[in-house]
């Protein structure tokens, strides 16, 4: 339970949205005025809001478009700036964020290119998994056996990348990593647009999530098979040495995931596969 | 001939397995899914995935008490032939996912550990932390994309699948499907469609399954002529946290640490929970069960926490109802080493340390074992010819199910970790019986269906822009959203009366009205959002009547179905003659029940309501046994029957069938 | 993928890159983006090889001023016998190196947007430090070498440009006392202090992000003790160079040009370094 100025528990709180009708279009504030549960997040807060579809000065106004998915931070859909500050809507719990402070501002990742309100399109992210080619080469899905043994310690090693759930929230934070956004010309087909969109996203920053999933895989038995390639790509155009350290990646992951580690060793192996390149095996 | 085409809907374990597998064997694939399909609700299954193992096989284990242990488990609901095959794939599939990498822990020699889960007393549960089914997703899901980059795959993630197109035979030549963030609607011609959208758990309002996993692929099928089975029997999870958005699901690990439920006796104590003292605690696991105490089967624990919330009224709080499972007499340094990492989930969600405060939990919908009725191919063997048509294909040829969203495996009750299993073979499965189908195709939907797609997509185009347009009618459809879940959640969970049910199909049938007259606070043309839930709101009516409505008709209690009503009895007399001749009575009236109700319900449309029909089950494996856990007499009933099954063996020897 | 290129880009109203493409087939990679890994490793090599090595060496020399006129001298002298391959050693290891640093630094900033108000971490913190400290390190070391060496040794530039300008001050054959005398303003000591605290931070900073770049350092933990090491070696270097600051402020520099005046002299006499008269005061 909150209490309000007076001391007496709060029955309203006001959020404050940055919205955009869409692509093109100029974004703006809206406030709502939400009534105060015991244990709400922000899904349940937006929720809410689409319910009643009013703003605080009672205008009709359109529900506000979010993503969301599991609701227990697994899925990585809900990402947005909450109070200045990237995270999952799920997990951002009102009690906490009206203690730091008295309203809520909900903002769509700067990074990405919004679609609407909330929703941007972080096709990017998955593009970039494709660079590093972010899996193992199996020759066959029939029944081959099983797979190579594989000591604890790599096991260890491997699955907190793994958990990674392609939120954003590291890209979000990161300084290096800038929004890419490919506007639609009229008379385009959607591959068309797709193929242009690609194009952007292949020489700009790969970014931490696809650098630790890079590494995730090269420390695989069958995975590192093609380790080399996804060197090339840590070292081609938008690749490791963007990288400027600022270590916000592994500062705001929500899984605490150790990118930091994984782009320090993604450093070592490029380095070491470029003196041997260079200098002859 | 130009290239043929499947079209996947859904991209989780199923949908996921299906897609790549087809493009192993040649075929290209439109992968359809409302979310990138990284973000599939398989993610959120935590537990692990069951097969017999090489280690448990040198304990006594086989494929054949894998198959015993989920019929038993199912109540014997399910048709054998395919979760025989299930069984007999189970070690295989563990195999493949690992080669795929996913991270499974490990013993310390290397090899996959395993753990022991409900229902077997092997340990045949390989896990990957407390995350297996994230893992075992990313794996596919890192495939498939694979195959994207190839050119093999074309994925329309954010798109809604809003239904089959069916020609004039009655025969699946494609689907028409909408771009949720574009709103364009397109029509997608196909050799076959495989449905792999999940649970329908938005019926219910909340529940532990995702925002996208409302039903409404499945109920669109269904309306287009799919028949749905077993659709009333829905698992529900014993302790969840209640929230105001979602469920989540608080592992049953918490209880076996020592974690005792009550509530107060006085209804909704105001008082802090640590100062009710102990003589005004209601421990009422511990009192009606002292032999088990808190530490009941799951389905029991589930019925008393409901019945102390609903029917006697002393739910913790008063507008939400919860018991309290109490953690808080165990150090919390021992919680933390034991149960460190589920304790932060509920700190995460709640804001509130389980160590120092009880934690309030209720049971919440948690997987839907019925779903798109599908067919099979039975082998000699007992199992299944793979690469047959027939397997996993609806009535509607052409249009095939898997995944949760078919009734295939689970029978009347899931068995813990043999949800991912099922999923990821029902995948493998289906792609060589699509294959078998397409050679026997002379020509492509794109050759010839093509009028019929764009009629179809003309007809959903109206239909889209007749309800931004629509005028009248003030229904708000998330508050009628919010009222179904309650009369669902009220009615057809755990414990289930004909009164209430037929009250509950009554107002659903009101509801359903009401949504009809449902209102968009959004009519634009770009990521609308309104129109998409409204849309699968209204969907959701025909899932929720087959549900109510099979629960009303089916007067027995199986796996999570139970009605208090129809409940098998406790033997009662104190002799040994006297109960000898009430389990001669009790098995009689076992024999009647399951010559009566061991079949499947086969709901099909008609209109807005849907009509029943039953179907017999192939018990051919395994025949059909009583559970008898945690019945008084369990043990004298359990001596008749195994005379019966020996006389009726002994019989069938001396009888040549014919 | 692949298909289509990045052929420009600018930043839109709303302050992001918005990138233009056009297909491959129509454009080349740019120079940039085929050696970007090359150029950002050169980049970061060359802060530490030869910049950062020569500028430990370059505060050291000045830091023997604490031993007296003779000592700072004689080091100068020491330099100054490289004579007429000078300007070689000069320009291929100190000045192209130090505008190839500049350039790119100055390049990839723009890839970047400092966050570190939204969020603030240490390491965030230094990001940003990193950068301003560039900025600042490459507007001071251009002033520097104008304010002490000059840019042309022309004469119409000296009493043009350099005298009216107060650059060009230092004249290696009366090392102490012309320092002495260029560092008399406080304003300009203080440029001098700034100037010189962040090359410092930006060297011992750069060497810590150098090991993560290059893979040297790689767990958290081992990040961490490298960052100490590094932060040592910063506050030494920094020390040093204060040192040679404060050095400089205590010569007296008319007693210390009469000195050097006599050693000139003397050390011409033995041989031992050339006869230069343009590398001494009044000249």
């Amino acid at each position: 339970m909150i209490k309000d100025a007076y001391g007496e528990t709060l029955k309203h709180f006001s959020v404050k949205v940055r919205r955009q009708a869409g692509p093109n279009a100029k974004p703006y504030w809206e406030n709502f005025r939400v009534e105060y549960e015991s244990d709400m997040n922000v899904i349940s807060v937006l929720q809410k809001i689409a319910a009643m579809s009013k703003t605080a000065d009672g205008r009709t106004t359109t529900p506000v478009a979010w993503d969301c998915g599991c609701l227990e931070e697994v899925c990585g859909a809900c990402t947005m700036v909450i109070n200045g500050r990237v995270r999952q809507s799920c997990s951002a719990l009102v009690d906490r964020l009206l203690g730091d402070s008295k309203e809520i501002t909900l903002e769509p990742m700067s990074k990405f290119p919004v679609v609407r309100d909330l929703v941007v399109d972080r096709s990017r992210l998955f593009h970039n998994l494709k660079r590093v080619k972010a899996w193992v080469p199996v020759d066959t899905y029939y029944d081959m056996g099983p797979g190579p043994l594989q000591p604890r310690s790599q096991q260890e090693e491997n699955y907190p990348l793994s958990e990674c759930m392609s939120c954003g929230c590291c890209l979000e934070a990161c300084p290096q990593f800038t929004k890419v956004e490919v506007k639609r010309q009229a008379n385009e087909t959607d591959e068309q647009f797709e193929a242009r969109k690609a194009a952007a996203y292949d020489t700009a920053f790969l970014g931490p999530h696809a650098i630790s999933q890079a590494m995730l895989f090269n420390n695989h038995p069958t995975g590192k098979n093609i380790a080399d390639e996804r060197l090339e790509a840590l070292s081609g155009p938008g690749g490791i040495q963007v990288c400027g350290n600022a270590q916000n990646c592994v500062a705001v992951c929500p899984k605490h995931i150790p990118l930091t580690t994984s782009i320090g060793r993604a450093g070592r192996a490029v380095t070491l596969n470029k003196l041997r390149k260079w200098f002859g095996r | 001939m130009s290239k043929q085409r499947v079209v996947v809907v859904g991209g989780g374990l199923a949908g996921l397995s299906c897609t790549m597998k087809l493009c192993e064997l040649g075929l290209d694939v439109d992968l359809i899914s409302l979310v990138p399909v990284k973000r599939s609700h398989s993610v959120c299954a935590q537990g692990g995935i069951n097969s017999c193992n090489d280690q448990t096989r040198q304990l006594g284990d086989s494929e054949w008490l894998h198959l015993d242990d989920t019929v038993y488990g199912g109540d014997f609901l399910q048709h054998q032939p395919p979760v025989k095959e299930m069984a007999m794939w189970g070690p295989k599939i563990i195999d493949l996912m690992d080669r795929l990498g996913v991270p499974f822990n490990r013993t310390g020699e290397g090899f996959i550990d395993r753990r022991r889960f409900g229902g077997t007393l092997y340990k045949r549960t390989a896990f990957a932390g407390a995350t297996t089914g994230q893992q075992l997703l990313y794996a596919l899901d890192e495939q498939v994309r694979r195959w994207e980059v190839e050119g093999r795959v074309k994925k329309y993630e954010h798109w809604d699948f809003l239904g089959p197109v069916l020609n004039d035979a009655g025969v699946c030549r494609g689907v028409v499907a909408q771009n949720l963030l574009t709103m364009e609607i397109r029509a997608l011609p196909a050799e076959a469609v495989v449905i792999a959208t999940g649970g329908p758990g938005l019926v219910y309002g909340r529940s532990t399954m995702s925002v996208m996993c409302t039903g409404s692929a499945a109920s669109r099928c269904f309306q287009a002529g799919a028949k749905y089975a077993n659709g009333e029997f829905i698992q529900v999870h014993p302790t969840a946290i209640p929230g105001a958005d979602k469920l989540r699901l608080m592992s049953e690990s918490a209880r076996g640490e020592g974690g005792r439920v009550w509530v107060p006796r006085k209804p909704q104590d105001p008082r802090d929970p640590k100062a009710i003292p102990e003589s005004e605690r209601f421990y009422f696991l511990e009192e009606r069960y002292p032999k088990y105490g808190n530490l009941v089967p799951r389905d029991i624990a589930t019925r008393e926490i409901f019945d102390v919330c609903v029917n006697e009224g002393l739910s913790v709080d008063k507008d939400r109802l919860c018991v309290y499972l109490d953690l808080t007499h165990i150090p919390a340094s021992e919680l933390d080493r034991k149960l460190g990492g589920i304790l932060d989930i509920y700190q995460k969600f709640q804001g509130v340390d389980p160590r120092k405060t009880p934690m309030k939990i209720f049971p919440a919908v948690h997987y839907s074992m019925g779903g798109l009725w599908v067919d099979y191919q039975r082998h000699g063997d007992g199992g299944l010819v793979v690469g047959h048509p027939r397997n996993h294909q609806t009535n509607i040829p052409g249009l095939y199910a898997i995944g949760e969203c078919d009734y295939q495996y689970h029978g009347a009750n899931r068995l813990g970790a043999n949800s991912l299993l099922s999923c990821i073979f029902s995948g493998l499965l289906v792609a060589p019986s699509i294959e078998t189908l397409i050679k026997s195709t002379k020509r492509t939907a794109a050759e010839d269906a093509t009028n019929l797609c764009e009629q179809a997509r003309k007809d959903h185009q109206a239909r889209h822009d007749a309800m931004l347009s629509r005028t009248g009618g003030n229904e708000n459809p998330y508050l009628i959203h919010r009222e179904l879940g309650d009369v669902m959640t009220k009615a057809a969970t755990v414990v289930r009366r004909n009164d209430q049910l037929a009250a509950a199909y009554e107002t659903v049938s009101e509801l359903h009205e009401r949504a009809k007259r449902c209102s968009l606070s959004d009519t634009g043309t770009w990521t609308n959002q309104n129109v998409a839930f409204t849309r699968s709101l209204l969907d959701m009516f025909p899932l929720a009547k087959t549900i109510l409505k099979g629960a009303l008709q089916r007067d027995e209690c199986r796996g999570a179905h139970y009605k208090p009503e129809f409940a098998m009895p406790s033997l009662k007399a104190d002799t040994p003659e006297g109960r000898r001749i009430e389990a001669e009575a009790w098995c009689d009236a076992f024999e009647a029940n399951t010559a009566r109700w061991l079949k499947s319900t086969i709901a099909v449309l008609d209109g807005d309501h849907p009509l029943l029909s039953y179907e017999d089950v192939d018990t051919s494996i395994i025949p059909p046994r009583p559970r008898l856990y945690g019945l008084v007499g369990a043990e004298e009933i359990d001596a008749v029957w195994k005379e019966r099954s020996q006389r009726r063996a002994h019989e069938s020897k001396l009888q040549p069938v014919g | 993928m692949g298909a289509w290129q990045v052929i420009s880009s600018h930043q839109s109203k709303q302050g992001y890159i918005v990138l233009e493409t056009a297909p491959t087939s129509a454009i080349q990679q740019t120079f940039f983006q085929r050696h970007e890994f090359l150029l950002r490793r050169l980049h970061s090599l060359s802060g530490l090889i030869p910049v950062g090595l020569f500028m430990m060496v370059h505060l050291t020399a000045n830091a023997t001023i604490l031993n007296g006129v003779d000592a700072f001298q004689n080091v100068v002298f020491q330099i100054h016998t490289l004579g007429k391959i000078l300007p070689l050693v000069e320009w291929t290891f100190i000045f192209l190196p130090i505008i190839f640093h500049a350039v790119f630094g100055f390049v990839f900033l723009w890839s970047g947007k400092s966050n570190a108000s939204r969020y603030g971490y240490a390491a965030n913190y230094r990001y940003t430090a990193q950068r301003i400290t560039g900025i600042i390190a490459f507007v001071f070391i251009f002033y520097h070498v104008l304010h002490m060496h000059g840019l042309i040794h022309a004469e119409w530039f000296k009493t043009a440009i350099a005298d009216p300008l107060g650059l060009a001050r230092f004249r290696p054959y009366n090392a102490a006392s012309t320092a002495a005398r260029a560092l008399q303003s406080p304003i300009i000591s203080a440029i001098y202090v700034v100037g010189v605290l962040s090359c410092v931070y930006h060297f011992a900073n750069g060497l810590w992000t150098m090991g993560i770049t290059w893979g040297v350092w790689v767990t958290p933990k081992a990040q961490r003790w490298a960052s100490h090491v590094c932060m040592g070696l910063g506050l030494i270097v920094a020390v040093i160079g204060m040192s040679a600051i404060v050095g400089f402020w205590k010569v007296d520099a008319n007693a210390a040009e009469a000195r050097e005046n006599e050693i000139y002299e003397r050390r011409v006499q033995d041989g031992s370094i050339y006869a230069a008269e343009h590398k001494r005061s009044g000249h």
